[in-house]
């Protein structure tokens, strides 16, 4: 009877599942990788390693342009940002026809070096890496010692790696953003919106606009950079015009921005964040947050929500519009620009990145040199190359 | 009658020796040492800031505490039965998923259909996965005997990979959800009614009420029902309660249910209310959700805690967060309070445990 209810049980999880996810056609490309990369961790028992190559293989079929086995992993499944780099690479490996299995590492080093191990056991081609830990050199050379000893290129892309690391051997090679390129963009965005429409965001005509920043992460180059360059950059364009410096809504702050607690940023964050701030400084204090700057569009997202929620950045335009600018350019971002409820974000672009990723695998694999028909403009040296990043305020 | 009582108290303690004087107050003290901490934050901060004790400050510290209330109801049941639920963030984020997806204008997910359901069938469809999963769990707690540790990490693990794979289905691709209907937004972070103030206005949002009528109705099935006596006989002494005739699978069942459904009661307000939905929504919150348990006095040790005391656990941790963004602490200090404040709660209500033992 008990054995009876519990195979009961499963049948109702499965189905429950299988309800969420409603068709769930487009999920089988994920879903089969997802679930093998436990697997392959716990076990790299022989009679399993081999069935787990054919399954990407045998999916991949239709023309075999290299031999062997591409093997990704992404910081996380999480990631917004790296949920379309996944989908833009999965397309452009399926077209060139090259095999490939997607690992998630689950914002764990550990669970990613693991991984790695396990991927070279079962005699991966090549590694196409996403590192979690950005700025530990150590981890970046532990990752090309085990790609050396088993005489594999690695590719690592998205988050930063050092060019000294990776210089050291021939076969690894960095796509990347120049990171500290998004702050940059974003500040100049912001100061020259600001230029153009000074006394519409000097809500209280002191003539000094005040911010609000929101961190994303503690410890992340990439926030650091932008958290800073967003409000430098901006400085700069309004001093040569002759405007005051942004000044932090809060002077007692002496960080000068708000990070979000858990380290994920998200929109959450920004919106309690917000929420809480303008409890304190509104219009009718005189004091009111004029600006907004996010490190990405999450919280971007999250922060125009508090807005809309005190009455600001409506959507149907009859209220007071509040500048927020973010990064990342996400669909919801652009949505909420192209709806007036945001003025700009500083576009990744995922698909440029992919196209990169999936054509130096291929160089790699087919024995070209590394970036044959990768656009020159973007190569830098011998070890790296740069996606642009491009300014986004609407269509 | 009251009166009389505080009178009979009094007595009682003029009779006593100075000795056990002093050891009553010091007992009164630290039976309340929650109360008397969040008065002295609060008078510490509005000093420093006088703002923060105006109205549009109270409206904030309350919207924010009832925002994060269900999720703590929810899994206030689960450690009364001496167990834990470390599903509930997962869960709370796939219910969100779940109500972004279906109540918005632009149908990424499901790329066939054309208009949004109504909303309240969004609703029933969302307490019925959050139930589900509560299912799940109780079962396994409940037949197989296992720790509600370890069964709700599994199920938090299982709830995030559905979680991913839901958010790839359709042309999605892991986006984050947005562009809600106007109706739902309204539904959750309308104004329920404004304060009128010196300089303008304060909107109180809507999902305060729900989350009031949430406490009110979690109060009558602690206090008043059969299911909610129950549920303490079995946190308190599972054997006791099984020969008493209480059905002990059931009652853990059902409180993990009940639990399910607030977690999804969260996520359905907390997609509205943050507009946007992904991967990440809901990451951790168990966190705070069991730590303003703990807080309020929901002990883990089993068949204790009151919806009081949780509602006085997640007021705190809001007034924290809060005020120490009034003050603009240090974010790193924040940790470091609440861990502080988590571990003397804990030490303060073992600590009336022992005198009882």
């Amino acid at each position: 009877m008990k054995r009876k209810i519990a195979v009961l049980m499963v049948a109702t999880m499965t189905a429950a599942s299988l309800a969420a996810c409603g068709g769930a056609g487009e999920t089988a490309t994920t879903a089969p990788a997802a679930e093998e990369a436990p697997a392959a961790e716990e076990a790299p028992a022989e009679e399993e390693a081999p069935a787990e190559e054919e399954a990407p293989a045998a999916e991949e079929a239709p023309a075999a342009a290299v031999d062997g086995t591409v093997s990704v992993f992404y910081y996380t499944y999480g990631d917004t940002y790296i949920s379309s780099v996944r989908s833009a690479l999965d397309a452009a490996f399926d077209s060139a026809g090259v095999a490939y299995q997607d690992y998630d590492s689950n914002n764990s080093q550990t669970t990613q070096t693991e991984q790695i191990d396990t991927a070279i056991a079962q005699g991966t081609s090549l590694l196409v890496v996403n590192q979690v830990d950005t700025g530990s050199d150590d981890t970046t050379k532990n990752i090309i010692e085990k790609a050396t000893t088993a005489g594999i290129p690695v590719v690592f892309f998205n988050r930063s790696v050092s060019e000294e690391v990776v210089t050291a051997y021939d076969k690894a090679v960095f796509v990347g953003t120049d990171y500290e390129m998004a702050g940059h963009m974003q500040g100049e965005l912001i100061g020259q919106y600001l230029v153009d429409n000074y006394d519409a965001v000097d809500l209280n005509g002191d003539g000094v606009i005040s911010y609000v920043m929101f961190k994303g992460q503690e410890g992340n180059a990439e926030a650091d950079a932008r958290t800073q360059y967003g409000v430098e950059d901006a400085n700069k364009v309004l001093a040569d015009a002759g405007k005051e410096a942004l000044s932090f809504y809060d002077s007692n702050n002496s960080n000068k921005y708000l990070v979000d607690q858990g380290g994920a940023w998200s929109a959450a964050a920004a919106t309690d964040y917000l929420q809480t701030a303008l409890s304190q400084y509104s219009e009718a204090n005189n004091n009111m947050i004029e600006l907004v700057i996010a490190n990405n569009d999450e919280m971007a997202i999250g922060a125009i929500t508090a807005l809309q929620n005190a009455g600001y950045n409506k959507e149907d335009g009859s209220a007071t519009v509040i500048p927020v600018f973010g990064v990342d350019a996400t669909d919801a971002a652009k949505d909420a620009i192209n709806k007036g409820t945001m003025i700009g974000t500083i576009k990744q672009d995922a698909e440029g990145m992919a196209n990169t990723i999936s054509q130096i695998s291929q160089n790699f694999m087919g024995g070209a040199d590394k970036f044959a028909e990768v656009d020159s403009a973007n190569v830098v040296g011998t070890w790296r190359v740069n996606i642009p990043y491009a300014t986004y305020t609407g269509e | 009658m009251a009166e009389n009582k505080l009178k009979a108290k009094g007595a009682a303690f003029n009779e006593l020796s100075s000795k056990e004087k002093s050891k009553k107050v010091i007992d009164l003290l630290l039976n309340n040492a929650m109360y008397i901490i969040i008065v002295l934050a609060v008078i510490y901060i509005s000093i420093k800031v006088p703002a923060f004790i105006k109205l549009p400050s109270i409206v904030n510290v309350i919207s924010l505490t009832a925002a994060k209330l269900p999720i703590a109801l929810g899994i206030g049941g689960c450690i009364v039965l001496t167990g834990t639920d470390i599903s509930a963030g997962r869960v709370v984020g796939l219910t969100a998923c779940i109500s972004a997806s279906l109540l918005t204008t632009t149908f990424k997910v499901f790329p066939n259909m054309t208009s949004a359901p109504p909303i309240i069938v969004v609703l029933l469809l969302v307490l019925v996965v959050g139930g589900l999963v509560g299912l799940v769990n109780g079962f396994s707690v409940a037949k197989f005997k296992l720790h509600p540790f370890i069964v709700t990490l599994s199920t938090q693990l299982i709830v995030y990979g559905i979680i991913l794979m839901y958010l790839m289905n359709g042309t999605n691709n892991g986006q984050t959800l947005s562009g809600l209907t106007e109706g739902y937004r309204s539904l959750i972070t309308g104004t329920l009614f404004s304060i009128p103030t010196a300089t303008g206005s304060v909107a109180v949002p809507k999902y305060v009420l729900y989350s009031i009528i949430l406490v009110v109705v979690m109060w009558v099935i602690w206090n008043k029902t059969t299911f909610g006596k129950n549920m303490f006989a079995v946190g308190s002494n599972e054997e006791a309660a099984n020969v008493s005739g209480v059905n002990v699978s059931k009652t853990i069942m059902m409180v993990f249910v009940l639990a399910g459904m607030m977690y999804a009661v969260t996520g359905f307000l907390d997609g509205a209310r943050i507009a946007s939905a992904n991967a990440n929504t809901g990451l951790n919150y168990e966190c705070d959700a069991i730590a303003a348990c703990v807080i309020g006095g929901v002990s883990f040790v089993g068949g204790i805690g009151r919806i009081s005391g949780i509602v006085v656990g997640v007021l705190l941790l809001q007034i924290i967060f809060a005020g120490l963004n009034f003050l603009a602490v240090d974010a790193n200090m924040l940790y470091i309070i609440k861990g502080l404040i988590i571990l003397i709660a804990c030490a303060i209500d073992m600590r009336k445990y022992l005198v009882k033992k």
